[in-house]
């Protein structure tokens, strides 16, 4: 079991690796001049400014829905928490802030699989102005049972540490150690895995089509007002 | 080019990773005006993202290694979405990422062009109409100007100021391209015109339907006109006009343009500061202006209409819910008022509903194509406004 999934992690990591690949030549090989693409546009701080507030708190997000934003900023503030507190099964020695932002990172925990069901419900109760895709219940459901299977080992089953940390180094160092003997660890590390390949690009692309946004509206009153 | 050939490659980088950057959240459906009209999702924003995205999983990464074909349903219900569309841009406006929807939907709206399945209905014919008559409407070009233009304004040969009336303006909204000249007209500054047969389609209706072929010619061969008249400005009131010559025209010549661009409630703008335009009546009524989508999101045009409006003694401006750059399509976008008739005719009751609610004698609009839409939602509908467009208005009362 251990062998299959520790292969499986190393070709699910291909495949992410694979598909960002196919992006970047994708970028790399569009078109440089387009018809009809030419916008006024400005590079200032106070772009990159808005930018910086935009992509740290929703702020499009929060004039337009904000019960969808506290949802949705509450769930990228706990997963990043959730993430830097998760280093700590990856490195030795485990660096002061790390240990620092555990608490908070626990806490996150908790708020996790609520502002999921937050969103969830946000978007099966919007009616005729909502919008789901597959793809979007898809993340939905892997996030949810990785953050409840992560809760439930917190709270009540908590898994050998140290076996479970020297896998998750093994795997980083290619060297694989044994699975630590837990179902839910088993889970938990499967859904997280499985949802590599499927990590959404707007983590990678929003930020600059944020700025590219800011830069265009601000340069939107040069269009017929230049001296 | 075949179906199997890459999706995605007429896309700049940019949009590129807009279409990653879509979190389909679906906000955008709440500020859409097709989905208020139809309530169908299968031709929301969001959607047409996803389906473009598989339609580039397919041509494109481990899809096309394993030779999976397209999926022609797929490929069938995309251009039915994309076309239906109004490309008013509100979607990018509320979209909480920012994308550039004004300017993606033609991009994407060209690959299907180039698939040959785009565009549809009436908008198929206008490349040959623009090469045979210079309009997308087929009219001929003697009748350009002469039903409208009025006797007693003259047009100088040669100007430092330019005014182009555009297609819509002149053969589907004549009151407003006459206000536009009587206005002018009155302000006393010389300005030119083009010949009938020499002011051709600007290129906006190709752009919009993705016929990106003649654009570079049309751009060309205008700009060549003007600068052979000495022109250093240029006048035009219809919004769509504005935004392609003032955004892209640039672009298609090759270079900054020998003139600048102004929309003409500028020009007035500056004319009434100037003290060389006055209001000799004033108004005693109630009016609601309304922003067209390629003013107001397109170029950032929002103050000097209502300058003007403000300016007219004893009126009452009154504001649309979403105005400004939040505005709502009046329907007549994306050149298909005519093939997606039912559509436009309900986005455009909206628009005179919202105004008889708000108890509005006048409903003030600003571009040819919402002119003749509105005007034509009006005809059997339950609730009466009067349509008048700001020049019309504005060369009523000076």
């Amino acid at each position: 079991m251990g062998t299959i999934l520790v292969l499986t992690a190393y070709l699910l990591y291909l495949l992410f690796c694979f598909r960002f690949l196919i992006r970047v030549l994708l970028w790399y090989k569009a078109v440089k001049q387009q018809a009809a693409i030419r916008e006024a546009h400005v590079w200032s701080c106070r772009t990159v400014a808005s930018t910086a507030i935009e992509v740290l708190f929703f702020t499009r997000l929060f004039h337009t829905n904000k019960l969808l934003w506290t949802a949705s900023w509450t769930f990228h503030l706990s997963l990043g928490f959730i993430f830097l507190r998760h280093t700590w099964y990856f490195m030795n020695p485990v660096p002061e802030l790390i240990i620092f932002i555990q608490p908070v990172g626990i806490a996150a925990g908790y708020v996790l699989p609520l502002s999921l069901l937050i969103i969830l419900i946000i978007r099966i109760a919007g009616g005729r102005d909502s919008y789901v895709s597959s793809y979007n219940y898809f993340l939905l459901a892997a996030l949810l049972i990785i953050s409840l299977t992560g809760l439930v080992m917190r709270t009540y089953y908590q898994p050998d540490l140290i076996a479970v940390k020297d896998f998750i180094t093994g795997i980083l160092i290619f060297h694989p150690d044994a699975l630590p003997g837990s179902v839910l660890f088993t889970l938990h590390f499967l859904f997280a895995l499985l949802l590599l390949p499927f990590v959404p690009f707007h983590l990678f692309t929003a930020p600059i089509v944020i700025f590219e946004a800011n830069r265009r509206e601000e340069g939107l009153g040069m269009i017929l007002h230049e001296k | 080019m075949k179906n199997k050939d890459p999706f995605g490659k007429e896309l700049s980088i940019k949009q590129l990773m807009e279409l990653d950057a879509c979190t389909q959240c679906g906000e955008c459906l709440k500020f859409c005006p097709v989905q208020e009209v139809t309530g169908r999702k299968e031709i929301s924003p969001p959607e047409k993202i996803r389906m473009f995205r598989e339609l580039m999983k397919s041509t494109r990464g481990l899809k096309k290694l394993f030779g999976r074909d397209v999926d022609t349903k797929l490929l069938q219900d995309f251009t039915n979405a994309v076309y239906e569309c109004t490309v008013c841009g509100a979607c990018g406006q509320s979209c909480p990422v920012g994308l550039f929807n004004q300017r993606l939907w033609p991009v994407l709206r060209n690959e299907v062009v180039k698939r040959g399945l785009g565009p549809v209905g009436a908008q198929r014919d206008m490349p040959q109409k623009v090469r045979d008559t210079g309009n997308p409407y087929n009219d001929p070009a003697s009748q350009r100007f002469s039903p409208w233009f009025p006797e007693n304004v003259k047009v100088a040969e040669r100007a430092e100021i330019a005014y182009y009336a555009g297609c819509t303006g002149a053969y589907c909204a004549q009151p407003m391209v006459r206000g536009d000249v009587l206005v002018l007209g009155a302000i006393g500054e010389p300005f030119t015109m083009l010949p009938p047969e020499e002011e051709v389609c600007c290129g906006f209706p190709l752009f919009i339907t993705g016929q990106f072929d003649m654009l570079k010619d049309l751009t060309k061969r205008l700009v060549d006109a003007y600068v052979a008249k000495g022109v250093k400005r240029l006048i035009c009131s219809c919004p769509c006009c504005v935004n392609i010559m003032a955004r892209d025209w640039p672009l298609f010549y090759g270079g900054a343009l020998p003139f600048t661009i102004r929309h003409i409630s500028q020009f007035v703008q500056d004319a009434l500061k100037q003290k060389k335009l006055r209001f000799k009546k004033g108004l005693k009524e109630r009016v609601i202006y309304h922003d067209p989508c390629y003013l107001s999101r397109g170029v950032g045009l929002i103050a000097e209409p209502r300058f003007i409006l403000k300016n007219i003694p004893e009126i009452e401006l009154l504001e649309f819910d979403q105005h400004g750059a939040e505005s709502r399509c009046c329907g007549a976008g994306g050149a298909g008022r005519k093939v997606y008739h039912e559509n436009a005719i309900a986005m455009g009751r909206l628009t005179i509903n919202e105004a008889v609610e708000k108890k509005a004698d006048k409903l003030v609009l600003s571009c040819p194509a919402c002119y003749e839409k509105v005007n034509e939602a009006m005809v059997g509908h339950d609730k009466q406004i009067k349509i008048v467009d700001i020049m019309e208005l504005v060369s009523e009362l000076i």
